[in-house]
């Protein structure tokens, strides 16, 4: 997987998030957390590239950020998605399937038939 | 009694620093957290926060990116929420102002006749001085002549005012620095018939319809950029061969009018002073000529000038003048040196021609150079007659919308005392100041904009008023005006000054309340505490201002009516109450020389024989019809200084004349039947020729020469005004008609009747049709009604001035009675404590009014000087009234004492009638 140059796009990074929040309020570490896990840290990202998503997607509308207490008793900043959030990542986790799928098949494709 | 603002919970610090200490705060955050987590792996502290940092990546660009984010999520939100503060505002002004419909309606009605005067006037100014012509590139044209001379026919010597056409042509062809330079002339009357058989069929001039024509060189459409809306407009050929182009263009507006937009018109033959002409377009929408306040109907070709009139070779003369030059500037030429360049042109044309007369020519050059101007804006004759008259009403009208303004604010003013207690608690419960300031402006502008908008419609009414005053009947002076957007955005400009002038101090003062006293009174308005803030004095100043402003305006209305009423019966030096003219084109009717002579004569014998008709005689010139002929005389025993001593107005006028029109006859004696073609040449001067050039001697029995003829004086006449009531008379000769050389194209007819001259005017008519009935009598007018047309515009400023002096007297007798209602009501306590300890009602009553009284007497004094100084703007509006006029300031004084009386007898009365006990018990 290491030597493969297959780079996260920007729009990939975005479902991610909406996906990490999808299930409740959670500060940007915790957002890196889930994905770390949940990708198995298969995709190489430094940290921060996290919090510019974050801040884009909160002027997009799509996530709401609140200040709130951290389970240590800190000072963080929490998103939640917006119902247009929760839509997005509808949308988004759908096309995206259909967006793997073509590229899948067309990785699979055989010798190309030449034009008669 | 909520604060509206109140959906966030708690203010959020907005603002670059504090969005960078949020992004730093989160991104640290995150580092730490990181690093608790790997120490929980076994890490120690430093290594731990090292690797932290090092998978955070580079947190100076991170941080950087996100300060950007947010900065533009803060702006778009700083916007939308101001955008719905404002909407709040509106709605919260909306539903205050619905809460208290009186007030607003009072409000809004003052503020639409304020500034929809403003308005009216303004979008009049635009129409006449202001909007350039609905042409090509109106910015490009250039006049050449006197752009006010519309209506100008001159005969003798040329001028650089108005043109030939021979001037004309050589200009037309000299000049490399217009595109393209066409003349226009008048017209006439013209006699148009539609629907009737060709010309030949109808003998002699029909009584038709008549349209305004101008005839027009054949570039006039293609200069101006003007089309056709349909058909064609002329060729520039249609001016080569004289009399060979019997077409004609007419305007929308008239093909609409007489042809109901039929598109058949193109095509139909109408008749014109009895000469058939095609119809081969209608010009662009609203387009009516090139002269701004007379439309045209119709334009002719000018070389069919001479089929129109007959008998008038206007187009061969060097000395006929009648036409106006516009032209369009070539490329990359400026003003400046098409000027330069017209100018030689025009001079060079003029003298080499010029003959005899090339002295005296240069003279008159010199005095009146050619006039070059701009032609952007078109011709107009109004545009200068009523420049003066117009900027009276300006400065009338803007006084009246302080007035107003004044008047609002006080209202406003009140109106922010009784909510005094409110606007407190909102700003102990946290309300910025700027934005209850923001919030109470609003106000005022919802009112400003609902109060101009009703002010439009009151403008659209008002400027249709403005120039029917103007015309002085019921027709108004044919100005296009439009609520077009210089007018709007003059009027959008006027609601914001007023919003301001109106909002700012009451909103300032308002928001200034301190909390605890307000809330100490439990709601109750404190009288205290209002005359400790000064709102008081700051309404009493208003109504002090008002009522100056009004005596301003008082004091003009009262020098323009007086001024007004001293032109309508000033002494013109002739029996202007007894006199008719009838104006006879007698070349137009086939009347030269020896048959006018015997016209004349048979004229005037028919309407001396008219029952009623006491003296008859005719003349050349007409009296306050616009007429005027000049010439040059050599006078025996006086050497001319200057060319411009040799100048006299002169006019040739039948037997009787003096007699007929009520001149004073000084000395001498006047014109008469033996002064006929064969008699001696013999003439008549009025007093002022006669000191001028016989300041010592008898001026009688001496010999003038002019028109190469001598003349010998009989007869000293006294001075008459016969053309404008204010003129200063200049010296003029009177010659018998009979004895001139070339008899006149028109002459008119004068009567004196016994009474009312107005109820002959048709018995004239038919008087004189009865000579001959083809005979054209273009027109037959008292003399009252012609001058009376020539006060029109003073009969305009003083009718306007009037009417909005009376508005301010209204407006501050009402500021003044709101102040001393709200004023006393105030102190009823104090007024029952009088009563009981034994004050009598009428000693209450005289304390109110002596205050009122106090306050008109400061409005009054204040208003003085400068209305004595303001007077001097109206100088040359006035006739006979010096700019100290007594009757005025006396008149206006006692007008606006007992306005101030009457408007503070109500509150004095209520004052005088609090029951004592009532009042304590309200206290």
């Amino acid at each position: 997987m290491d030597d493969l140059d297959v780079n996260l796009t920007r729009g990939t990074l975005d479902l991610l998030i909406l996906k990490a929040l999808s299930w409740g309020p959670r500060h940007g570490y915790a957002v890196s957390d889930w994905i770390g896990q949940a990708t198995g840290s298969a995709l190489q990202l430094g940290e921060g590239t996290l919090y510019p998503a974050l801040h884009r997607l909160e002027r997009q509308q799509l996530v709401v950020a609140e200040w709130g207490l951290s389970e240590n008793n800190r000072h963080a900043k929490y998103y939640r998605l917006s119902a247009g959030g929760r839509r997005r990542l509808q949308t988004g986790v759908s096309s995206w399937h259909r967006f793997v799928e073509a590229a899948a098949s067309a990785l699979r494709a055989t010798a190309p038939v030449p034009a008669a | 009694m909520s604060d509206d603002r109140t959906r966030r919970p708690f203010r959020l610090a907005l603002g670059a620093k504090h969005l960078k200490r949020d992004v730093d705060q989160e991104i640290e955050f995150h580092i730490a957290m990181r690093t608790q987590a790997l120490v929980a792996q076994g890490l120690d502290a430093e290594t731990a926060r090292a690797r932290a940092v090092a998978q955070f990546g580079d947190s100076a660009a991170v941080r950087e990116e996100c300060v950007t984010i947010d900065t533009q999520r803060s702006r778009a939100t700083t916007l939308a929420e101001r955008l719905g503060n404002f909407r709040q505002d509106v709605a919260y002004a909306v539903r205050s102002l619905r809460q208290n419909p009186a007030f607003a309606g009072i409000v809004i009605l003052i503020l639409a006749l304020g500034i929809g005067a403003n308005t009216a006037t303004f979008s009049v100014i635009d129409a006449l001085m202001l909007r350039p012509l609905p042409v090509t590139h109106p910015e490009a044209l250039v006049t050449i002549g006197d752009p006010r001379a519309t209506g100008r026919l001159s005969e003798g010597t040329p001028e650089s005012e108005i043109a030939s056409y021979p001037l004309y042509t050589d200009l037309r062809d000299g000049n490399h620095v217009l595109t393209g330079l066409y003349g226009s002339g008048r017209t006439g009357r013209l006699d148009v018939v539609i629907d009737q058989a060709p010309a030949s069929a109808k003998p002699g001039p029909t009584e038709g319809e008549h349209p305004h024509g101008r005839f027009v060189t054949g570039n006039f459409f293609s200069v101006l950029g003007v089309g056709a809306a349909s058909g064609r407009t002329f060729a520039a050929t249609e001016d080569r061969v004289t009399g060979a182009d019997p077409v004609v263009v007419i305007s929308e507006a008239y093909w609409r009018k007489r042809f109901a937009g039929d598109p058949a018109a193109i095509g139909r033959t109408i008749t014109i002073n009895g000469a058939g002409f095609v119809i081969v377009g209608v010009a662009e929408k609203g387009f009516t000529g090139d002269i701004v306040g007379q439309p045209s109907d119709l334009w002719i070709p000018v070389t069919m000038q001479p089929v129109v009139m007959p008998n008038s070779p206007w187009l061969t003369k060097r000395s006929v003048s009648w036409l106006l030059l516009m032209g369009r500037l070539a490329p990359g030429v400026s003003l400046e040196s098409a000027r330069t360049a017209l100018s030689v042109l025009e001079t060079r044309s003029l003298l080499e021609n010029a003959g005899s007369e090339r002295r005296y020519l240069e003279t008159r050059l010199h005095d009146a150079p050619p006039r070059i101007e701009s032609g952007a804006r078109g011709f107009s004759y109004y545009r200068a007659a009523f420049a003066s008259a117009m900027f009276t009403l300006t400065a009338a009208v803007a006084m009246v919308l302080v007035v107003v303004c004044a008047n609002v604010a006080n209202l406003m003013l009140a109106r922010a005392a009784a909510r005094g207690r409110e606007i407190s608690v909102r700003i102990a419960l946290g309300a910025g100041r700027m934005r209850l300031v923001q919030q109470l402006l609003t106000e005022s502008a919802v009112l400003a904009i609902i109060g101009s908008t009703c002010g439009l419609v009151v403008a659209w009414w008002g400027s249709t008023a403005i120039l029917r005053l103007a015309a002085g009947g019921p027709r108004p002076v044919p100005v296009d005006v439009r609520l077009d957007w210089p007018v709007v955005a003059f009027t959008l400009g006027l609601s914001i000054t007023t919003t301001l002038l109106i909002g700012l101090v009451p909103a300032l003062r308002a928001t200034r309340s301190d909390v605890a006293s307000a809330l100490r009174t439990q709601g109750r308005d404190s009288g205290a505490e209002m005359t400790r803030r000064g709102r008081i004095p700051l309404g009493k100043g208003l109504v002090i201002a008002q009522m100056a402003l009004s005596m301003l305006l008082l004091v003009g209305t009262g020098m323009l009516v007086r001024s007004t009423e001293r032109l309508a019966h000033a002494d013109v030096g002739i029996a202007r109450d007894q006199l008719i003219l009838a104006d006879v084109a007698a070349q137009q009717s086939g009347y030269t020389d020896a048959r006018m002579n015997a016209l004349v004569r048979d004229l005037m014998a028919r309407a001396a024989a008219i029952p009623g008709v006491a003296a008859v005689s005719v003349s050349e010139n007409g009296i306050f019809s616009g007429t005027e002929s000049a010439t040059n005389v050599q006078v025996e025993g006086f050497t001319a200084r200057v060319d411009s001593d040799t100048a006299v107005k002169y006019d040739d006028v039948g037997a009787g004349y003096f007699n007929a029109v009520g001149a004073h006859l000084l000395r001498g004696r006047g014109i008469e039947a033996r002064d006929n073609e064969t008699g001696p040449r013999v003439a008549v001067i009025n007093e002022t020729m006669a000191r001028f050039y016989f300041p010592h001697g008898d001026a009688l029995g001496r010999h003038i020469t002019a028109d190469s003829t001598v003349w010998e004086i009989v007869g000293i006449v006294g001075d008459a005004r016969t053309n404008d009531v204010r003129e200063t008379p200049d010296r003029r000769l009177f010659v018998p008609i009979v004895q001139m050389k070339h008899s006149p194209d028109q002459f008119r007819v004068e009567l004196r009747t016994g009474g009312d001259p107005a109820r002959l005017v048709d018995a004239v008519r038919r008087a004189l049709l009865a000579s001959d009935p083809s005979l054209v009598v273009t027109d037959v007018s008292a003399l009252p009604a012609l001058i009376q047309d020539s006060l029109t515009q003073d009969y305009l400023v003083a009718k306007a001035v009037s009417f909005f002096g009376a508005i301010a007297l209204i407006l501050s007798a009402l500021g003044l009675y709101g102040i001393m209602a709200y004023a006393t009501s105030r102190r009823t306590a104090e007024f029952g404590l009088r009563m009981a300890l034994g004050a009598e009602p009428g000693a209450v009553i005289r304390m109110v009014l002596s205050e009122a009284m106090t306050l008109a007497i400061s409005g009054i004094v204040l208003g003085l000087p400068v209305a004595v100084a303001a007077s001097q703007l109206i100088r040359g509006r006035l006739f006979h009234i010096g700019v100290f006029d007594p009757p005025s300031i006396g008149i206006a004084v006692i007008v606006l004492a007992i306005s101030a009386a009457l408007a503070a007898y109500l509150p004095a009365l209520r004052a005088s009638s609090v029951a004592p006990l009532a009042a304590i018990r309200a206290s």
